[in-house]
């Protein structure tokens, strides 16, 4: 079965908790660009989802930091932040295609860490929130260690999104995977508010085109430069290396100072993935 | 590792429910069940939030707590940029 639809999204958790806090016109565009990869998902008729995210000390904690963490649980309980103006919900999981994508990891050499019980916060339940509102859709999260130094590098990403976009078409299920995370923005700490426009679209640009020496030649220094919380683009590179040669459209890119982040979404021609 | 606990006990404040409740009946109450120093503890105790973020405590384990009291963004900032 071929990849039914891939695409990244941005989770800036403004834009559910505090929606009118930037202008009108920028809210309304981060909207369409979410209603636009909404009808594309509707569309391609997905039967599980595949959501790369990132962690914020939700599930993990120093006590244990693994690089990724596939989640096999039945389903998952979300958003466990009070704040965010989703209501709760058990997403459901679907743990034979998660089972899948550990087993093609560890035998393609890289090995994740698995886990039964995860819960979401806004990394992956803001995305749903728009994409799959009934919540009724199946998920195999995959949480990728985007906060606690060292972070997996950017080529070590790509290359578990080659594993992640095999299994997804060698599933007689029609999968979707679903990026989130970044762009450019440093949450919580001195230099939250700052957003790097000019890194933000040289990012979109190579993974419209699959620039993938671009991409995998990203660096630490390079995603610190543009904020902590750009290392969570680390997901977009998995997506990518799950994508082949499918280029990609940029449905929207804001600079929301309101929320602190340089949002951005895309979608990519998945049935050209291979 | 600096800030260890510090960082642990504001974390569960964040994402469990009971432990929620239990910050907010008593702070005082709450932080004796972790061993801390003694300026971890005062500052926890003050929610002194410029003093948190300059022990070590990681904006997104801080920022979240912060918002549970409410504290608007340009407080916050304020508070982390300053010099404890």
């Amino acid at each position: 079965m071929p990849l039914v639809f891939a695409a990244a999204a941005s989770h800036a958790p403004g834009i559910t908790a505090w929606p009118d806090a930037p202008p009108a016109e920028q809210r309304d565009a981060v909207r369409a660009a979410l209603g636009a990869m909404r009808d594309e998902l509707s569309a391609a008729r997905v039967d599980a989802l595949i959501m790369l995210s990132s962690e914020h000390w939700a599930n993990f904690f120093l006590d244990h930091i693994g690089a990724f963490c596939v989640g096999r649980g039945a389903g998952f309980a979300g958003p466990i932040e009070p704040w965010l103006n989703i209501e709760k919900a058990v997403v459901p999981g679907d743990p034979a295609l998660a089972t899948s994508l550990v087993e093609a990891a560890y035998a393609g050499g890289v090995e994740p860490s698995y886990a039964y019980e995860l819960e979401f916060d806004h990394g992956t339940m803001l995305p749903l929130h728009f994409l799959t509102p009934a919540m009724d859709v199946p998920v195999v999260p995959v949480i990728f260690n985007t906060l606690a130094f060292p972070q997996p590098t950017a080529a070590r990403c790509f290359a578990f999104g080659r594993i992640i976009g095999d299994v997804a078409r060698r599933s007689p299920q029609r999968i979707g995977i679903v990026a989130t995370g970044g762009m450019s923005h440093d949450p919580g700490e001195r230099n939250h508010g700052t957003i790097d426009s000019a890194f933000d679209r040289r990012f979109l640009d190579a993974m419209s085109k699959g620039d993938n020496a671009t991409l995998t030649a990203l660096s630490a220094a390079d995603f610190t430069a543009a904020g902590a919380g750009a290392f969570e683009l680390l997901s977009w590179i998995a997506l990518r290396g799950a994508l082949g040669p499918a280029t990609g459209r940029v449905l929207g890119y804001e600079a929301a100072t309101a929320w602190a982040t340089g949002v951005g979404f895309m979608t990519f021609d998945a049935a050209k993935a291979a | 590792m600096s800030a260890y606990t510090l960082q642990k006990m504001i974390r569960e404040v964040n994402r469990r429910p009971d432990r929620r409740e239990a910050y907010f009946a008593s702070r005082e109450t709450f932080a004796q069940a972790y061993e801390l120093t003694p300026e971890e503890r005062a500052a926890f105790v003050a929610f002194d939030v410029c003093k948190l973020y300059a022990l070590g405590v990681h904006g997104l384990i801080l920022r979240p707590f912060t918002l549970l009291h409410k504290m608007p963004e340009p407080e916050y900032l304020t508070a982390i940029r300053k010099d404890p």
